[in-house]
């Protein structure tokens, strides 16, 4: 696209800003924004610190295990993480939804997009440093996590250097979105999606796997299931966030986003079933009907498909009920329906954290 | 779209040759002595068993003996997929309690406990609760401490020069970030907003976006 407006160059043109769109709506904007993502971030930390108290590891005696400021703590920063990738994902993915040939429209949503991805891409990278630092105090138990063994985890431990990697890769799409801020959508929201998404790929090695020659199956099936989640949510975030308040653009976005949703919901449904029942049939000691309402991982599984079958109607009313009447650029509650949605992939989240640290037995 | 896929594949090549591969949970298949087994005397070790080879480093084991003293002795050693501690000279008769805590291969610790009862005592007293965890980063065979030890020795000499280059690249980038959401698509970021100074210079919430034009405020989503 030769789009490389910098964005000092074409300051005010408020002309071509259409009537009722952000000008008037400031205020429920403002409030739109902090629903969708106090949901999202409210549901994962409840989710996540319910699931904390759930696995908290019972005292074994004569070993100290963490107090609970780790183990409180952990499950928290990795779900900020999930969510600062969700967040970078999401506003890459946007100009993509929103189509490149419009700029006159879109150029004044995205030059909001762009420096809020590269905040979201600094969150990721910090939020992955220091869930290193807690994975490390979790093996430490009642010693404070210095340089040292904080470097001792992440090259004996393979979930250490996928985080690493991750922070490192997020630090990336920091500086690609910069580039993106600087010359515009000639950067291509390909690149900053593709890397964001590389990103994503050591994520799975921080849960559970399987020791058998179904190994491989199962990760690309784990690495599936976390980019469609990330895709899916941070695509709805973002649509709902920068978006919603400008009719004309949510027509455009909207329609395209509903075909990756369905796409993101059932690779996520399949995806998700397979890793996880795979995961316990594989595990020496599980009982597969039985361990799942048994154990820990079950339950956490059972309340995962039952979010993902709470997100279904929610979906299917906005692709049913208001995509009609948003083609026609007519208002509709989609926020609101958005933000419901929002806040149950938020608890999806916060059970996932919980899942990949949960004991299978 | 595939231009899109085309990136999605290329990130799967890279990563299958960056990152290892998750490892599995570690699950203890069994012992020595048995979970709730009775004994007519007290074991010289004790043995616990894992599907899978077990980390060297990190490693717990303890036995704590029916007043609550320590009977474990020496810290454990570990041998592929079997942890094991000797136990000092044999205590009272009673319930004893093996607890464990191993770094799983992929990475979690694993912890839980077992029990077995002694019919016939000893003299033993072991050592009080409060003498200091038996953890083991030296378990194990010494080759492979040594190779260790060498890996290690290695990575910190060139960790130097990485840590400049990382923290200079960071700051660069932090530099750059700070510039480009300063400006935030405006050329006046803090001319007109007439709030207090302290308010002014938080990018960071959505609630401040007191610009309230399309191209004001850089908030930041799900980042707090």
């Amino acid at each position: 696209m030769s789009v490389a407006q910098t964005p000092e160059s074409s300051v005010p043109a408020p002309a071509v800003v259409p009537p009722g769109s952000a000008e008037t709506g400031s205020g429920t904007d403002v409030f739109a924004r902090r629903t969708l993502i106090g949901g999202l971030v409210g549901g994962a930390l409840v989710a996540a610190l319910a699931g904390a108290a759930l696995i908290a590891e019972r005292p074994v005696p004569g070993i100290p295990t963490p107090g609970p400021v780790v183990e409180y703590g952990l499950p928290v920063v990795r779900v900020l993480l999930d969510l600062a990738a969700v967040a970078v994902i999401g506003l890459s993915l946007l100009p993509k939804l929103l189509g490149f040939d419009d700029p006159e429209r879109t150029e004044p949503v995205l030059r909001r997009v762009r420096p809020a991805a590269v905040s979201a891409a600094w969150a990721w990278a910090v939020f992955a440093f220091v869930t290193v630092v807690f994975h490390t105090a979790e093996l430490n138990p009642g010693a404070f996590p210095t340089p040292a063994a904080v470097a001792s985890y992440v090259s004996n431990v393979g979930a250490g250097q996928g985080l690493v990697i991750s922070g490192a890769t997020a630090l990336a799409c920091a500086a690609v979105g910069l580039l993106a801020v600087r010359f515009g959508e000639s950067v291509p929201a390909e690149l900053r999606t593709g890397i964001a998404l590389f990103g994503l790929l050591p994520i799975p090695v921080t849960g559970h796997a399987v020791n058998s020659v179904w190994h491989d199956p199962i990760m690309i099936s784990m690495e599936l299931h976390v980019m469609g989640a990330t895709a899916w949510t941070g695509g709805l975030l973002a649509t709902a966030l920068f978006v919603a308040a400008r009719r004309d653009l949510l027509a455009v976005a909207l329609p395209k986003f509903s075909k990756l949703a369905t796409v993101c919901l059932i690779l996520v449904s399949v995806s998700g079933l397979i890793s996880g029942l795979s995961t316990m049939a594989l595990t020496p000691g599980v009982e597969l009907p039985g361990a799942l309402l048994g154990s820990e991982y079950g339950l956490l599984l059972v309340a995962k498909v039952v979010l993902a079958c709470a997100l279904v109607p929610l979906a299917a009313h906005i692709r049913f009920r208001l995509l009609p009447a948003i083609a026609r650029r007519q208002a509709t509650s989609m926020v609101a329906w958005a933000a419901a949605e929002v806040t149950v992939m938020g608890l999806a989240y916060g059970v996932a954290i919980t899942l990949t640290r949960a004991s299978l037995t | 779209m595939r231009r899109l896929l085309t990136v999605l594949v290329l990130a799967f090549a890279a990563v299958a040759g960056v990152v290892t591969p998750a490892q599995a949970h570690n699950v203890l298949i069994g012992s020595d002595p048995k979970d709730k087994a009775t004994l007519s005397a007290a074991p010289e070790r004790v043995t616990l068993e894992f599907d899978q080879p077990v980390r060297q480093g990190f490693t717990q084991v303890t036995v704590t003996g029916p007043g609550g003293a320590r009977f474990d002795e020496g810290g454990p050693s570990v041998d592929r997929t079997k942890v094991s501690v000797a136990l000092g000279a044999p205590g009272p008769a009673g319930e004893y309690v093996i607890g464990y805590r191993i770094l799983s291969s992929d990475g979690h610790p694993v912890s839980g406990s077992l029990t077995f009862t002694t019919t016939t005592g000893g003299t033993g007293t072991g050592q009080p609760a409060a003498a200091a965890p038996a953890a083991s980063p030296v378990g194990g065979s010494g080759q492979n401490d040594l190779s260790a030890q060498a890996t290690e020795a290695s990575q910190n000499a060139g960790a130097g020069m990485a840590v400049l280059w990382i923290v200079l690249a960071l700051v660069l980038l932090g530099a750059a970030t700070a510039v480009a959401l300063r400006r935030g698509g405006r050329p006046a970021p803090t001319g007109p907003s007439p709030a207090a100074p302290g308010t002014t210079e938080t990018p960071g919430t959505p609630g401040t976006a007191e610009a309230s034009s399309p191209a004001g405020s850089s908030s930041q989503p799900a980042d707090q």
